[in-house]
This record gives C-alpha cells, structure tokens and sequence, in this order.
C-alpha cells in the first residue's frame, strides 16, 4: 500500500512537470468554455411544448394553432398526466396547460381571468426559459389584442427547481463531463501504448514491483487528476463566469470518480488493440469524437438527429452528462439521477471486463 | 569459486525458431561474464529468461541461488537489470529515477550516493530523457545498483556509445565487481570482451558453441593453426581517436 501512494505521488509530480499534458488537461477544457460561453452558442435548438387542453373549446384550439406557428416551438398536445410525463422523461421543455374556464374574451366585472400553468423544466432548463419568454409574450400580446387593457388570461408558472439558467451553466456540466471522458481515455492511450512501445514498462516489471501494484498506482494517478482537473474547471466557472452549481458538490465527485473509472476503463479497453504511438490519436478520436457531439457537451441532445438518437441515448458520456447536469443545474439528488447512475455502472462493468480481459502491459 | 549462476538444457521456442536450443554454463561469482554472438543467436532470450522477464520452455536455471522458473520476482529481488531498447518513464528527474525504482524494491536509497557512483552528480536535477546517451546508461547502471543486487545483467550496454564513454563505462563496470557483484554481459564488441570479461561464452542459432576466458579461446584457436597475415601496428585507429580528443568524458 505505501508502494503504491509513494508511486502515485511520484506519478503526480512527474505530471506536473508535462506542461503538454497540463495544457490539454487543465487549459484546454478552460478555453473550450470560455470560448463557448463567451460567443453563447446555446440560444439555439427548438423548444419543445406540451399543451394540456383542458378547455377543449373554440379559443383554445385557436390558441394551440397560433402556437404551432412559432417556429421556435414544436408543440405536442395530450393530457395534462401524460405531458407532464414525458417532460419527467426530458421530452418535453415546458408544458402548459389551458383550463376548462379559458376562453378569448374580455374578462367580465366580478371574475377572474381564467389561469394556466407552466410547467418548466429545470433539466433542459436553457430550453425551458426561452420557450416560456416566449409563451408569456405571446399571451401579452394576445391579451392586448383583445381588450387593450386587463389581460384575458394570466399565466402561473411552475418552474420546477425554478431558476434563470444561463448558458454556460448548462454549458460547465457538459465541459467537465467532455473533460472527465479526455482525460481518462487520453491519459491511457498516450501513456501505456508509448511506454509499451519504449520498453518502459518491460524494465518496470524487470522490478519485483507487482502488476497489481503498477496498476493500481497508475489508476489511482489519474483519478486523483480527474478530480482536480474538474475541481479546477468547476472553481472557474464559477468564479470567472458566474456559474450557478445548484445540486451538491458530493455528487459531482462521485460522478466524477464514477466517470473517470468508466473512461479510464474504456481506454485500457481500446488501447489493448493499440500497438504504436501512431495509432493512438486516430483510435481515440474515433471513440470521442462521436460522444462529443451525440452526448450533449455543448448543446441539448435535441439537436442530435432523430437516426441518431437511439445511439446517443446509450453512449457513455450521455449518461455522465445528464447526471451532471441534473444534478448542477437543477439540484437532482442521487436518486434523481437513478436512471443515469444505472447506465454509467453498466459501462463501467462492462469496459471493465472487456479491459481486463484484453489490456495486456506487454507486447 | 561457486557458481552464482547455473543454467542446464534451457530451451525456449516462438513458433517455428528455437531461440534458445538447449543451453547449460555457469557464471561463477564476483567473474565478469559476457555472452557473445551475432543478432539473432538467443542471448538477449536467455539474459531475459535469467532474469525472470520470459518463461523457458525446458531446462532449469538458478540465478543467486533462486529457480528463476520457480520464484521469478525472488530473483527480481536479487538481481539488477539494465535491458536493451528501454527507456524510463518521462518528466521524472535522473534522482527521482533512482528513488523511484528504489520504491519497486520497497528500499530507501541515497540516491545522490548511488549517482556520485556513476558519476552523475550534476545531473541529478536533470529529467532523465534530456541526458546524452552515456549518461542515460550510466543511470540504468546507477538503478540496476539500488537494490544491491548479487548479480548485475547488463544487455548491450555499449551499444550507440562514443569511444570515451565505453572506455568509462568498463571503469565503471569493473568498479562494480571490485565491490563484489557478479557481472552478466552481452555485446557485439569483442574488444569490449576481450579487455573486460574473465569469461566469454559465444552462442550461435540458440545454441553455447564455446565457453572460456578471451586468452583460452585465443590459444586454442592458435593451436588449431590459426593465422592471419599480420601487419604489425604498435596503435590503431582508436588509439588516434583517443590520443586526439582525450580520455575525457564528452557531455551534450
């Protein structure tokens, strides 16, 4: 056990001196938000809306054309249950529902206008915030138009977990969750194919030094940097761009670790079919790429392709993502975050065994 | 003097070569012993066997008193290894080299100690991928040394070194012995061998075809009536080299 802590602090400080390493590891995610964040690519995507018709009335399904007709908003209608589900499900961004007492009309002396309600979620909460700017403008407008003075109905919001997100918030998540994924397949790829490939690992197990004991220090290594490259990235979101971390911070390091061990597993995984330095970027590129772009690092899955969306519900970043997200940006607890916990713990078995099964430290 | 080293029938296989053919020599302790023979001949499968890095198919082999088949990390414990074509991890500097490896052996060691050894002092504060290539043997020298081993396996340590730092790695080498450690050797020099060794064994096509010290060998290749037009040169071309640019080590 000493053996292993006093090769992870050796490991550490030779790290420290990699200023390549370094850059890629602490800069590079720290220049992707601030260059994201600051040209605030996230204004973008639709917004889905769910309506719950409870009037079932002439003005109502009035209303629900005039909504189809914003480009912005792809509205899906169905019962008040049913909506709010699939927005639990992340399908929808808010959802509102007209009462039975809406109608179009100037409100007469001695009643109330009639109320609906918004449901926005705070998981996709960039989405939601728009989309409701938009539905409450819409109802001003409409208002307005009919009686000049009172509103003909007023809108009650239900922000679930309630917050103005802006986006970098939900930007920060999905950068440390790209970071996470990096660094663990980068920082087995580079490292164990070169090392395999210049005999440094030969003359390291020319040493009584156990397999084990190699393989532990190595890993513990790069969970220890996992933690503090995100540590170093959360405290500048939040110090430089003002980001909000709603959910706890316990959590975060759970994923964080959770994630690195899936990733770090991926790339042992890989790289067991890796043999020269040559091949490494091209290998790695192939596995993150794709999970860069299907698995929500800088914007909403809702722009991935319908064809696609099957694959990038199941990719491993998907699921770390979503449950950094949830839990920054809306404060989900572990058991909110159940269904991405679940599927992070399946890849990581799974990367596991194929590792374990493959990864040799000789050729 | 006992043998320190005993090996007997060792065979080992890859495919369709038969690297190592059935090989059986001793290394007596505190001898510098090199195993000479073109590329290709199996003595870097052998050096590699002995220290516990490959299995041997057949045959029995006993380094420092252990059965390399039986115990291989008990003979990791005993020996100290320089191999061929390894590197050491980056960004590590040459003492944190030392005190590392010193780690994989579970010892504390006095690493600037073990560097003034091999003259590299000055050096200690450099990374070990910055250090010219003499320097850089020097180290797997000053590390193969950090667990005191009985015997030091050397493979090729000559190789790619200019005249002055082989000439100063064979000090260093026999200082070794001077302490006591039984020294382990391959090289394509056969000065090298000649000048250095107390014993050579030439291996070909995985096989021991010879076995004796350099003047042995020499002799008997004389009695079997041996001779070479010789052109009697009181220097050679080296000894130019040397006289012109000096014993002195060159560092870059």
């Amino acid at each position: 056990m000493g053996q292993v802590l006093g090769y992870t602090r050796m490991l550490i400080r030779a790290y420290m001196r990699d200023w390549v390493a370094l850059f890629f590891g602490f800069f590079f995610p720290l220049i992707f938000m601030s260059l994201f964040g600051v040209l605030n690519f996230g204004s973008f995507g639709h917004v889905s809306l769910g309506v719950a018709d409870e009037a079932g009335n002439a003005d109502s399904a009035q209303l629900v054309a005039a909504f189809s007709k914003i480009e912005t908003l792809q509205v899906h209608k169905g019962s008040r249950g049913d909506e709010l589900a699939a927005m639990d499900k992340g399908d929808r961004d808010i959802v509102l529902v007209i009462p039975s007492d809406f109608r179009i009309a100037p409100v007469q002396p001695g009643q109330t206008a009639p109320t609906m309600t918004m449901y926005q979620s705070s998981a996709r909460a960039e989405q939601s915030a728009v989309g409701a700017s938009i539905v409450q403008q819409f109802i001003d407008q409409l208002s307005f138009a009919v009686t000049r003075t009172a509103p003909v109905v007023t809108v009650k919001r239900e922000e679930v977990a309630g917050r103005n997100l802006k986006y970098v918030d939900f930007l920060t998540p999905g950068i440390v969750g790209m970071t996470i994924m990096q660094l663990g397949i980068a920082s087995v790829m580079f490292t164990f194919v070169v090392d395999r490939q210049r005999g440094v690992i030969r003359r390291i197990m020319a040493t009584p030094i156990s397999r084990r004991a190699y393989m532990a220090a190595h890993v513990l290594e790069r969970l220890i940097l996992a933690v503090l490259q995100v540590g170093v990235l959360i405290a500048v979101a939040v110090l430089l761009f003002k980001v909000q971390i709603v959910g706890s911070m316990a959590v975060l390091l759970l994923l964080t670790v959770l994630g690195s061990a899936l990733f770090l597993c991926l790339g042992f995984a890989t790289s067991a079919f890796v043999t020269t330095e040559q091949q490494a970027p091209a290998v790695m590129q192939l596995v993150t790429l794709p999970q860069m772009f299907l698995s929500g690092v800088f914007f909403s899955r809702d722009v991935v392709p319908s064809f696609l969306k099957p694959i990038s519900d199941y990719l491993p970043l998907t699921f770390l993502n979503d449950a950094l997200r949830q839990v920054a940006t809306a404060g989900a607890s572990l058991v909110d975050i159940r269904g991405d916990l679940a599927g992070l713990v399946l890849w990581a078995a799974v990367t596991f065994v194929l590792a374990f099964r493959f990864f040799r430290l000789e050729t | 003097m006992t043998a320190i080293v005993s090996v007997g029938g060792l065979r080992k296989r890859y495919g369709d070569i038969e690297a190592v053919a059935g090989v059986t020599f001793d290394v007596k302790q505190g001898e510098i012993f090199a195993l000479l023979g073109p590329n290709g001949a199996g003595k870097t499968t052998t050096v590699e066997i002995l220290e516990g890095l490959r299995q041997a198919d057949e045959g029995t082999a006993t380094v420092a008193g252990v059965d390399v088949r039986k115990d291989p990390s008990g003979v990791k414990e005993r020996i100290g290894v320089q191999l061929q074509s390894s590197t050491f991890p980056e960004n590590f500097l040459a003492k944190e080299i030392v005190e590392l490896f010193a780690l994989f052996y579970k010892r504390k060691v006095d690493a600037m100690a073990l560097l003034r050894a091999v003259g590299l002092e000055d050096r200690a504060k450099q990374k070990s991928e910055k250090l010219s290539g003499g320097q850089r043997q020097r180290l797997s020298i000053a590390v193969a040394m950090v667990n005191e081993p009985q015997v030091l396996f050397l493979d090729e340590p000559t190789t790619g070194l200019d005249p002055q730092a082989r000439r100063n790695l064979w000090d260093l080498i026999r200082a070794i012995r001077r302490r006591g450690t039984t020294v382990f050797l391959t090289t394509h020099y056969l000065d090298e061998a000649e000048v250095l060794c107390d014993r050579v064994a030439i291996m070909d096509a995985g096989k021991i075809i010879a076995l004796d010290s350099p003047r042995s060998l020499i002799a008997s290749l004389l009695a079997r009536g041996f001779s070479k037009p010789v052109a009697q040169q009181q220097a050679n071309l080296e000894d130019v080299f040397l006289d012109l640019t000096g014993h002195e080590l060159r560092e870059d």
